[in-house]
């Protein structure tokens, strides 16, 4: 079937005139004109355009799009804006919605007002055969400006294929030129000053080998820099929680950086801001936590026994609430003079030209020869420190070795432009491998841990309260069993990560001259 | 997708008035909605405007598949789209006796369009022929108007007893009164007495009125063109009816 066309008028043409002109060939039915507006929506990190999605809201009514073509893919009704996915009406929308949005909130990016005309062309049994509309579009933060010269969109009707085919090709020998149907969605965005796809966590600078390992620093911080500073709107609005996440992972990055790409800065600067990030990293520590806590509510309250089911719910009635303050306490620091100063002096570090900084004896090396080495030589750590606890892990020495892969990762996200894309790919999803296992450990271990405390602090008043208590007491116990089944995993999975032919690929990619040859 | 054929034994009784009608109110409601007129007297077709032909001819309807789809025409309404009637139509009994499996033909031509709607409305000419029983072979519901006379019960009858007869399910069978006089006081013991001896009796029911009567001057379905009408009024009640308790 004929699709639906967006045609741009000629110059010197308007409503009166193109329908005046069309009506000498056709009969043409006016029929009421409609105001409308609709909002754009997608998260923070644009996850629905990175799917070829455009989520629309008019009144009580969201619509689903597919990219380029506008397409409906799904509709549903709603009655308040839609924020997260789990608040969204049950159904195939929600389905299709909620793994690509995880626990991002979705955001109103811009609204467009619009006035469509409808008109209709009719045969001589006065049927209806092919329908058009004259638009206008105005952005609601300038009504003034329009977002797109005003179009027509030419609908065809199923079965009357000629009309709509004469229609268009009376238009196009009139003058008029097609519009991209998703032309509207990105000049909508423009007006606001926004790009779809600009903001991304991912880190992926482009270096160039030769280039001074003291600026291929600088790009790499420079990067981290912006994406600390594109949250914190984020986190103070309390939008989702992964402004926070995002903000902490740079920060982690940035200290891991400073710690890591070793004497490309004077000693006393690194010292200096390792020592800054490292405060900025503890102050949303406790926030952090709680927002784990609280996004596992369901899966805990699965994992408790079904008598204690409905007394679990106080413990995060009490997370919820010390969450709230968890939450000022970090807006706070954020607004604090110290954050602003500590960050205004590293902008202003990073920008520093190259010849006026003091330099340290790595600064002047080609890139990636620094990165190879600190690469190659963390990878050795790592297998060292593995092989050492294999068999017998104690607890203590596997939370050291995923500190130990963490810093192995961050290395090789931060210089993988500077190397074969699929075979580090490969490196890097074989060392995720085993950081999900460490982690997953992890995070069981912590929890408990934090349930072991709050059982401290938790107020024990009634009857209630001695049965939350209990609740809590065998969610630790799940727990820790589940903590011990991930830890018995660990043999294996640290077996295939120093594998032969992994440990080839590292020889391969980062070992320098010496090591190669003494394979 | 269901499937809601419309249909009587017996002519004149208000069926293509209520297909016409209630497909257009499921449209409205946001279902994807086909309506296929069967009648080679083809009313149905006329109220949309439509030229009463199909594009592959009877040949084409017969075997369906894709050649189905192309002759299908989108109606003036949102989610409305029409498949016309043909002349032809007239012989598709016997021409369906002459083919394999015979009264399975219609749900086989069918089966070509369902995955796009979500209901495909059936408006039936009165028959009981072989096209009848292709009729109740394709459709998931049948609904039929009854005129409180003896005359439209005593087929209601009929088409009951062919049922059990012919070993169809009579559960999906439904009926509501059509062209009703409430003055008549003839109708309203009628009425009460019919619901009282059969099952599957709608409560709604479509009055005897002009602007019913109309459609075929406006060649439009009653809400478009008198939406404040009682006319109106019966079929949306009647819509929901049928929607709550037979659809969902």
């Amino acid at each position: 079937m004929d699709r639906q066309l967006t045609f741009r008028l000629p110059d010197g043409y308007d409503e009166r005139r193109i329908t005046g002109e069309l009506e000498n060939h056709h009969f043409i039915r006016k029929e009421e004109s409609t105001a409308a507006s609709f909002a754009i929506y997608d998260t923070f990190d644009w996850r629905l355009f990175h799917q070829s999605l455009v989520l629309h809201v008019s009144e009580g009514d969201l619509i689903l799009y597919r990219l380029p073509e506008l397409t409906v893919v799904q509709r549903a009704k709603i009655t308040n804006p839609p924020v997260f996915a789990w608040d969204f009406p049950e159904g195939e929308l929600k389905m299709l919605l909620a793994p690509i949005i995880e626990v991002r909130a979705l955001m109103k990016l811009a609204e467009i007002h619009s006035q469509s005309t409808a008109y209709r062309i009719l045969n001589q049994d006065e049927k209806t055969v092919v329908r058009f509309n004259y638009e206008e579009t105005r952005s609601a933060h300038q009504p003034e400006a329009p977002i797109l010269p005003d179009h027509l969109c030419v609908k065809p009707i199923k079965g009357y294929g000629k009309y709509y085919r004469k229609l268009v090709s009376r238009l196009v020998e009139m003058g008029c030129t097609t519009i991209r149907p998703d032309k509207i969605y990105f000049k909508a965005l423009e007006t606001v000053g926004k790009k779809p796809g600009e903001y991304s966590a991912k880190l992926r600078p482009q270096l160039d080998p030769d280039m001074r390992a003291a600026e291929a620093t600088k790009v790499i911080l420079r990067f981290l820099l912006k994406v600390i500073k594109s949250n914190e709107h984020g986190i103070k609005a309390d939008l989702d929680t992964e402004f926070l996440h995002d903000f902490r992972v740079a920060i982690r990055r940035t200290r891991a950086a400073l710690s890591q790409i070793k004497s490309v800065f004077p000693a006393e600067t690194t010292d200096r801001f390792r020592r800054d990030f490292s405060l900025l990293g503890k102050l949303s520590n406790p926030l952090r936590d709680l927002d784990v806590y609280l996004l596992k509510e369901k899966v805990y309250k699965a994992m408790a026994p079904a008598t204690f089911r409905g007394d679990i719910e106080p413990l995060f009635d009490f997370l919820r609430e010390r969450r709230l303050k968890a939450l000022e306490d970090v807006i706070n620091g954020l607004d604090s003079e110290q954050y602003s100063e500590i960050l205004k002096d590293w902008e202003t570090f990073l920008n520093e030209p190259p010849d006026n900084a003091l330099t340290a004896s790595h600064a002047d090396m080609p890139v990636i020869d620094l990165a190879q080495r600190r690469i190659y030589k963390k990878y050795r750590r790592v297998v060292k420190t593995g092989n050492r606890i294999l068999g017998n892990a104690q607890d203590k020495q596997l939370h050291e070795l995923r500190i130990e892969c963490k810093k192995l990762r961050y290395l090789m996200e931060f210089f993988s432009s500077l190397f074969p894309n699929d075979k580090i790919s490969i490196l890097i999803k074989q060392l995720k491998k085993l950081q999900d296992n460490l982690g997953d450990f992890n995070d069981f271990r912590v929890q408990k841990e934090y349930l072991e405390n709050i059982a401290d602090e938790f107020p024990v008043t009634d009857q209630q309260s001695r049965r939350t208590i209990l609740a809590m007491g065998s969610l630790i116990g799940t727990l820790d069993k589940e903590s011990q089944i991930v830890k018995s995993s660990f043999s294996e999975i640290f077996t295939g990560f120093v594998s032969p032919s992994n440990r080839r690929l590292y020889v391969e990619l980062f070992a320098v001259e010496k090591a190669r040859t003494a394979l | 997708m269901k499937t809601l054929a419309i249909y009587s034994n017996k002519g004149g009784v208000g069926k293509t008035a209520a297909a016409v009608n209630l497909s257009f109110l499921a449209a409205q409601a946001g279902m994807k909605t086909l309506i296929c007129d069967l009648d080679p007297q083809s009313s149905t077709t006329y109220y949309f405007r439509v030229k009463p032909k199909l594009k592959s001819r009877a040949k084409g309807f017969i075997k369906g598949g894709k050649r189905i789809a192309k002759s299908i025409k989108g109606t003036d309404y949102e989610n409305l789209d029409l498949l016309p009637a043909d002349l032809t139509h007239r012989n598709l009994a016997s021409t369906f006796d002459k083919l394999k499996r015979p009264k399975q033909r219609l749900r086989r031509i069918l089966d070509a369009v369902q995955n796009e709607y979500d209901l495909i409305t059936l408006d039936c000419p009165p028959t009981i022929s072989l096209l009848a029983e292709n009729i109740f072979n394709a459709a998931d519901y049948l609904l039929v108007p009854l005129i409180p006379t003896t005359l439209s019960v005593r087929s209601y009858e009929q088409l009951l007893s062919f049922f059990k007869k012919n070993k169809y399910d009579t559960d999906k069978v439904y009926a509501f009164f059509s062209m009703v006089d409430k003055r008549k006081k003839m109708h309203n013991e009628f009425m009460a007495t019919v619901l009282q001896e059969f099952n599957g009796i709608l409560q709604g029911s479509i009055p005897y009125l002009s602007h019913v009567e109309q459609m075929g001057i406006q060649r439009e379905p009653v809400p478009v063109f008198a939406p404040k009408s009682m006319a109106t009024k019966s079929y949306q009640d009647l819509w929901q009816e049928v929607n709550l308790t037979i659809l969902t």
